[in-house]
Formats: structure tokens, C-alpha cells, sequence
């Protein structure tokens, strides 16, 4: 709290909209910008693109798993050969390079750089009362490191041999030996934009830590952040010890394609578990790296319109810090059929069950929190509603693999992909699509159209259950993940009505964007002018109008109670703001 | 089409569209049956065909009654809340911060539950993976990049020794060539194995991980470059064809790196794998033709 940046401090800089202030002009004005609200945007609008390049990659993919060898339609003539054949039909090693980098740029590309960096960078300056983030300008180099890992990524695909084809998981030695992958290329390239990325994250990591514990304004204590700051700071730490184990370990992917080290290899004395322990390592607490925020913005989004405190606020905190210390003691529960001690399978198997509980704790929170609440029906809070159902969906599927002998049955089909995309898509992204409308009039200074915003959450919601939830049984009727044709096995070509089914979800699902970029990206413009408190909402992002001046607040505002009181007995206006003092004859609740 | 006749008097009663749909349906079905229909199973589930299968799949219905309890409990109140208090005029949501006594009981119970699954799972899971019986057939099974080749026991009953080090592209199996008991070997590429009998098989991989997955075994295990997997063995219940699926991505023919598994009754078996151990004793001059020996794990 030593730290204060305001407004004021900062009158030597122009002060004006969002992308309008900071003394330059122009296209520079986005590319080098150190307003933590500018490096949002920055941050937002390179995701959208790896959204629609991920997502394409996911409907070319389903495409050939509905009618396998049939030319893709509109872009397959485009695609290069290293992907498609001839006609414009997907080849095996062209789907093992889609599923890689969809997998891939999903998560690194999209859902990590929405919620942390997008949320993470807009979110904490305003939540906390600072003007902005504690290390600005490495903030912005953190959004570069973002960006140039992302063109490597992309250029993997275009170099000679083509892209990497080993999963994003890159399972060595597959991924580490040349003569096996036929793509080193490639492969090296992937490790080098995930390091890249890694340092992205490591630097942003760094800077949302420091910035949460040194620059809360007055009254800010740690027990009264808003839940989506706990979240990103709990998922900061998460980042600051996973992220260098991934690092580590695809720098020795490099070494083992390019300098002859068998760190992976077992005829040279390497091991290729190894590459599984440390990727898990970081994989699994990145799971919860890519759930812990989504569910941050959902508490608070469900706390707002249903206008009452967020139920049992404390055991939320508590409950994303058992989840953010289990996360490291879980990966295991990936390699149970792996070649692992089988033993250490088990005992993964009882933390796997373990880590069950906080998020059970969630759930149970989320459904208190609308519990005899007077609930406003927006469009972010259907995406936050859907984002608890599905989320439990996607929970109650995951006890089934948490179960050793269970994964015996269902390990690497098509049950675990329905499973993480109903925690992925249908946890992570419903409530990064909530946030996005929600903090919209934040960040735009202005509305979304209500009608397109109810069309893109419903076809999202019916296209999204239509897509995934039939690979359960695919799943179920032994369909294997990562195959790029699954009727070459007798006992598929039964169920692959069931694929037919899905791709006709996945389409639905891809045009479900469409009213949803149209809705942003006219609004940010033409839409109606945001009042500063649209939603009524108690916590500081709100205290401010647009345009929001580089400082954010004209002064430091002080903190008088917790975020979310909501429907205090007593009171006129059903919130009070958290730099409001409550009346002398209201008693708030401790919570 | 037989399946089209309960259709066609669905449309004599006059709904057009449920005729529609059910001749749609009936399209889907009438894929020919290419290995043993699942006809009458909406959920698409895998048969089941080994004895730790029905155990495993006793375990899964355990989780999927237990889940879906859940999931209707949960949700219908969830449903039920989100209709009983939405916005209403004159309505003041109740302002509440929690409760102590419920955040105690929906964390007990959860933690209960998941232990006693934890607990019930990992003794399935020790009991599947107990030493193979003695009386094992054992089978050698080998993965590369991209298909399977299987090893059974010559005529002496017991497989060649092999070492795992030795194993490269001119020796598949890593064994010595030295050692009589190698000429004998037989070898194969689909997996026939007796119903009844236990199998045991050691799995390999001679490039990177495969994985040995046959979803009607209820049956996962990766194959590990320079090591022997010694620990999965199965019985088979009944008779059927099926195959092995390479379930763990490998490289451009990952999605076809597949053989067939014949489930035969015990003399079909011993008719399948007598001539070839005969033929494989006779070719080497150093083993004794003795008479076939029950074959015992080596």
C-alpha cells in the first residue's frame, strides 16, 4: 500500500478514454502502451484471433471424424500439403497437427491469456484501488513476450516438414526424436513459443502478485478483495511454480531433437516417464490455472444479480487455496495407466478424490448464493448460471476417471475430451464469456445489444451440450481421443451417428460467435453510452466513469467493508458500495 | 432393412414426423454389422468380456448412480431456486453471508463419499494387478510405430528370454540369438487367446509409448520404450472377435495401428497353436521334438 497511483499523479499524461490517453497517437498508441487497461485490450483482441484460428482448426477436425476423407468444405483447398491431401482433405498427420495446436493454442493461446492476462491485467488496478499495476512496463513486455510466442507457434506450421503432430501433450519420445516425429522442426518451435509464453506468464505472474500485496488501497484488506482477485492471485502463484517445470522440461525436448541428449530416450539411459512427470507437474496445476479465475468471475457475476453477498465468502477463499495446494499433488492421477508405480497410481488416486471437495464447496457456495436471492436475468448471468451446471457436469464426470480402475476403461476416449471440455469450454470459457459481457460497459464505455447477447448465449448453450455431451458415449462405446478416422475400427463405425451428431454441434457452436463478435465489436463503438455503475455493483471498478484516465481513480479510494453487500437491511439502494461507509443504523454481517 | 418395418407402421398411424424421424434413425442403424451389433444399448457401451471388466464395470455403475443422484439432487434445486427467486416487484433478496453449520456438512459429506470411492476403487485396482495366475498363458506383445506383433511360447512351453536393451530394428523381441528356445517362438500378428484361461502379456514398445486398449476388456496400458510391462493379465468370459486399438498418439498412422484379438474356445486354440510351434520345432535343429507341454508362464 506504499505505492499509490492516481489520476492526479499522472497529470502530465493526456487523460482520456480507454485507448484515447497516455500522450501518443495513432497505432502506437495500442502497440506500446503501459495502462494496464490498454495491455487488457491487447491481450483480449489477440486472443479473439487465436479463438477463431483454434476453433476453426476444432470444426476442420470434426469435419473429418463425422465423414472421414471427404474434402473439407470452404477453406480445405487453402490449408497447406504438410495438412491436407490433394482434394482438401484432411491426411492423418495433418489432424495430428490440428488436434496439437488446437489443443495448444486453446489453452495457452486463448484461455490463459483471457483469463489472466485479459481479467487478470483489467480486473486487479480497478478492484484493489490502485491506478494501475505494479511493474507497468513490464506488464507490456509480458503482453510482447505473449504476442512474438504466439507468431512462433503459428510458424511452426509453415516450416519444412510441417507442424508438430504430437498432441499438445507431446508426449516424448515421440516429441524428442526426430526419426520418429518427422516434423523437428516443428517440434522445436513449439517448445521454443512455449517458453516464450512461459516467461509471458512468469512476468505477469510476478507483477499481479506484487501488485495485489503492495498496492491495496486503504481498508483493502486481504479479506475483503473481490473473489476475482483472490482467484488471479491464488492462480499467480499457481503459475510462478508449474510454469518453469514446463519451461525445464521442453528446453530438454529441444536438446533431445537438436543436440543428440536422451534426457527422454531410453537407449541412452533417459526415460520417457520423465517427460510425463514434469509436464504434469505443471499440467495439472494449469488445470486449475484455467478454472480457479473462471470461477472468481462467477462468484462475483452470480453475487450481482442475484443481489445478495457471495454465500460464505471465507470458505470461497479457503476453498480456491486447498484447490490451488491439491492441484500440485494430483498429476499423477494423468499417468495412472502410464507405466507409473502402481501403487503411486493409487495413492494419486486418493488426492484425485480429495481435491473433489473444494470445488464441491464452490458449487454448494454458488447454489447459497441464489438462495432466496432477488435474481436479475442478464446476459452474463445466464452464462454465469450455465457456467455452475456445467461445471458440475463436467465435476461429476471427472469422479468417474478419478477412480483407478475406472481410467482403465475410459483413459485417452472420448470421455475424457467430453470431460475437459465441459470444465474447459463449459467451465472456463461460459465464464469468460459471463466476464466479457459483464465488464463490458467497463471496458467499452458502452452496452452490448441485449438480443444479439441472449442469441449467442442460447445457441451457445444448446450447441455446446450437442457437441459435447454425446462423446460420452463415444467415449463409452471405446472411441480412442487423437484418431484422425475412428471407422477404421469395426466397433466404431456403429456409433458414428454419434460423430455426425457432435460435428453438427460443433458447427452450431462455431456459428454461435458470429452474433457474438458482431454484438462486441459494434457496441465497443455505436453501442448506447454505459452508465458508470450499470449493474449496481459494489466493488470500485464501478466508482469510476468513462473515459477512464490513465490512474483510474482521481483520488485513492478508501475501503470501508467487504465487496459484496448486497440487500443490507436497512438501506435505501440495494448495494453498498465498498468505498461507501455503511449508516450509522446498518449493521453489516461480518463475513 | 428389417428395421424399418416397426417404422412403417409407426407412419400408418398417421405422424408424419415421427415417421420422418424414425426412418432417420433408422438409416443410422442400418450400418451393417461389421463386428457384434450393440443393438439395444442407447448408451453405445462396449461390451464387456473379462472378469475384471465386470468388476470394473460393477465400480462404474456405482459412480454413475451415485453422479447422477447427485447431479438431478443438485440441479433440481439449483433449477428450482433460479425459478422461486427470480425478480419480483417488491422482492428484497434475503441478506445472508452463510452459514457455518452448512460449509461444515457440504464439506464432511463430500470428503466422506470420495474417500469411501477412493477406498473402493484402489482395492479393485489392487486386485486387478495381483501376480498373474500360474497357470497364465503369457504373451509377448510388441508395439512399434505403426502395428503389433505377438509372441506365444514354442514348444517347450516357455518364451525365449529377452532383454529389453537388446530390443532394435533387426531384433524385435530383444531375445538371444543363441538361446534354442528363440527359434522356437511363435510368432503372429492378431492376438488369439483361449476363453476361460488367464492371459498374461508383457508389453512393449520399440520406438515410443504405445498403448495396448481394448475398450470391451476394459483394458488400458501404455507401452514404455526400454521397458517390460509385466503386470496386465485378463480372462476372457466368452468367445468374439475384437481388436487392439493403439490409444496413445504415436505418429501419422497412429489412428490405424490397430490387430485383430480372436477370443476362440480352448481347442481352437490349441488347433491354432500347434501346428505352429511343430513347425517352428522342427525348423530348429537344436530343440528335441518332445511332445507339446502345457504351456506354464516362463
Amino acid at each position: 500500500m506504499s505505492v499509490t497511483i492516481t489520476a492526479d499523479s499522472h497529470s502530465d499524461a493526456l487523460h482520456g478514454d480507454l485507448g484515447h490517453g497516455h500522450g501518443k497517437k495513432g497505432i502506437m498508441h495500442y502497440l506500446w502502451n503501459t495502462d494496464h487497461k490498454v495491455i487488457a485490450m491487447q491481450f483480449l483482441f489477440t486472443s479473439i484471433l487465436y479463438v477463431i484460428v483454434g476453433g476453426a482448426m476444432a470444426l476442420a477436425m470434426r469435419w473429418q471424424l463425422a465423414f472421414p476423407g471427404h474434402p473439407i468444405p470452404l477453406i480445405g483447398n487453402f490449408l497447406p500439403s504438410t495438412i491436407v491431401s490433394e482434394d482438401g482433405a484432411l491426411i492423418p498427420g495433418g489432424y495430428n497437427v490440428l488436434v496439437t495446436m488446437h489443443g495448444t493454442l486453446l489453452v495457452f493461446f486463448v484461455a490463459m491469456p483471457i483469463l489472466i492476462g485479459v481479467f487478470g491485467n483489467f480486473l486487479i488496478p480497478f478492484k484493489i484501488g490502485a491506478g494501475d499495476m505494479a511493474f507497468p512496463t513490464l506488464n507490456e513486455i509480458s503482453y510482447w513476450l505473449f504476442s512474438i510466442s504466439g507468431i512462433i507457434m503459428l510458424a511452426s506450421l509453415f516450416v519444412p516438414g510441417g507442424g508438430p503432430g504430437t498432441g499438445w501433450t507431446a508426449y516424448a519420445p515421440l516429441s524428442s526424436f526426430a526419426k520418429y516425429n518427422g516434423t523437428p522442426l516443428g517440434q522445436t518451435l513449439w517448445c521454443v513459443s512455449l517458453f516464450v509464453n512461459g516467461l509471458s506468464s512468469l512476468t505477469g505472474a510476478v507483477n499481479y502478485i506484487t501488485t495485489v500485496i503492495t498496492m491495496r488501497a486503504p481498508g483493502m484488506s486481504m479479506f475483503r478483495m473481490p473473489l476475482p482477485v483472490w482467484a488471479i492471485f491464488l492462480t499467480a502463484i499457481l503459475l510462478i511454480l508449474a510454469i518453469p517445470v514446463l519451461s525445464a522440461a521442453a528446453a530438454l525436448i529441444i536438446f533431445d531433437l537438436n543436440f543428440g541428449t536422451t534426457f527422454y530416450k531410453p537407449e541412452g539411459g533417459g526415460q520417457p516417464l520423465l517427460w510425463q512427470h514434469l509436464f504434469w507437474f505443471f499440467g495439472h496445476p494449469e488445470v486449475y490455472i484455467l478454472i480457479l479465475p473462471a470461477m472468481g468471475f462467477a462468484s462475483e457475476i452470480l453475487a450481482v444479480f442475484s443481489r445478495k453477498p457471495i454465500f460464505g465468502y471465507k470458505a470461497m477463499v479457503w476453498a480456491m487455496i486447498a484447490i490451488g495446494f491439491l492441484g500440485f499433488v494430483v498429476w499423477g492421477h494423468h499417468m495412472y495407466v502410464s507405466g507409473m508405480n502402481l501403487t503411486l497410481s493409487a495413492a494419486f488416486g486418493v488426492s484425485t478424490m480429495v481435491i473433489a471437495v473444494p470445488s464441491a464447496i464452490k458449487t454448494f457456495n454458488w447454489m447459497g448464493t441464489i438462495w432466496r436471492g432477488n435474481i436479475h436475468y442478464t446476459v452474463p448471468m445466464a452464462f454465469a448460471v450455465a457456467f455452475v451446471s456445467m461445471f458440475v457436469i463436467g465435476g461429476l464426470s471427472g469422479i468417474f476417471m478419478a477412480a483407478t480402475p475406472i481410467d482403465l476403461f475410459v483413459h485417452h476416449t472420448y470421455f475424457i475430451v467430453a470431460h475437459f471440455h465441459y470444465v474447459l469450454f463449459g467451465g472456463s470459457i461460459f465464464s469468460v464469456l459471463a466476464a466479457i459481457y459483464f465488464w463490458f460497459p467497463k471496458m467499452s464505455g458502452r452496452m452490448f445489444n441485449n438480443t444479439l447477447g441472449w442469441v449467442h448465449f442460447w445457441m451457445t448453450f444448446v450447441f455446446f451440450n450437442l457437441t459435447f455431451f454425446p462423446m460420452h458415449n463415444l467415449g463409452l462405446s471405446g472411441m480412442m481421443r487423437r484418431i484422425a478416422d475412428p471407422t477404421v475400427y469395426d466397433c466404431l463405425r456403429q456409433v458414428q451417428p454419434l460423430n455426425v451428431i457432435c460435428t453438427i454441434g460443433a458447427m452450431g457452436l462455431g456459428l454461435s460467435t458470429i452474433p457474438f463478435l458482431i454484438n462486441m465489436f459494434w457496441s465497443m463503438r455505436s453501442g448506447p453510452k454505459a452508465p458508470a455503475n450499470p449493474w449496481n455493483s459494489t466493488t470500485l471498478e464501478w466508482t469510476v466513469s468513462h473515459p477512464i484516465p490513465h490512474g483510474n481513480f482521481a483520488s485513492t479510494p478508501t475501503v470501508y467493508h467487504g465487496p459484496y453487500e448486497y440487500s443490507v437491511p436497512g438501506l435505501e439502494k440495494d448495494y453498498l458500495p465498498q468505498n461507501e461507509k455503511a449508516p450509522a443504523h446498518v449493521s453489516l454481517e461480518a463475513h | 432393412m428389417t428395421t424399418c418395418l416397426p417404422f412403417r407402421s409407426l407412419r400408418t398411424i398417421g405422424s408424419r414426423s415421427v415417421g420422418w424421424l424414425a426412418s432417420a434413425y433408422a438409416l443410422f442403424l442400418a450400418e451393417p454389422a461389421f463386428a457384434e451389433q450393440r443393438a439395444g444399448n442407447i448408451w453405445g457401451l462396449a461390451p464387456c468380456v473379462t472378469v475384471h471388466g465386470e468388476k470394473i464395470d460393477a465400480l462404474f455403475m456405482v459412480i454413475f448412480w451415485l453422479t447422477t443422484f447427485v447431479f438431478v439432487v443438485t440441479q433440481g434445486t439449483y433449477i428450482y431456486f433460479l425459478i422461486a427467486y427470480r425478480k419480483r416487484p417488491g422482492h428484497k433478496a434475503y441478506y445472508s453471508h452463510g452459514s457455518n453449520t452448512l460449509e461444515i456438512i457440504w464439506t464432511t459429506a463430500p470428503t466422506i463419499v470420495f474417500l469411501m470411492l477412493a477406498i473402493y476403487g484402489n482395492r479393485l485396482w489392487e486386485e486387478i494387478h495381483r501376480p498373474a495366475p500360474s497357470n497364465s498363458l503369457v504373451i509377448d506383445v510388441s508395439s512399434y510405430q505403426f502395428g503389433w506383433e505377438m509372441r506365444y511360447p514354442g514348444i517347450s512351453g516357455k518364451l525365449a528370454p529377452m532383454d529389453v536393451r537388446k530390443i532394435s530394428d533387426t531384433n524385435h523381441w530383444g531375445t538371444d540369438p543363441d538361446n534354442p528356445l528363440t527359434s522356437q517362438d511363435v510368432q503372429a500378428t492378431e492376438l488369439v487367446i483361449p476363453v476361460g484361461r488367464p492371459v498374461h502379456l508383457l508389453l512393449h514398445a520399440r520406438d515410443v509409448i504405445h498403448s495396448f486398449y481394448v475398450p470391451e476388456f476394459r483394458m488400458y496400458q501404455d507401452c514404455v520404450p526400454g521397458r517390460t510391462i509385466g503386470w496386465v493379465w485378463f480372462q476372457a468370459t466368452r468367445t468374439g472377435n475384437f481388436q487392439i486399438a493403439c490409444n496413445q498418439l504415436c505418429g501419422t498412422g497412429h489412428y490405424n495401428m490397430k490387430a485383430p484379438i480372436r477370443v476362440v474356445t480352448e481347442q481352437e486354440f490349441q488347433k491354432w497353436l500347434q501346428p505352429r510351434q511343430q513347425k517352428n520345432a522342427t525348423a530348429a535343429p537344436s530343440s528335441s521334438p518332445a511332445p507339446v507341454a502345457t504351456l506354464t508362464q516362463p
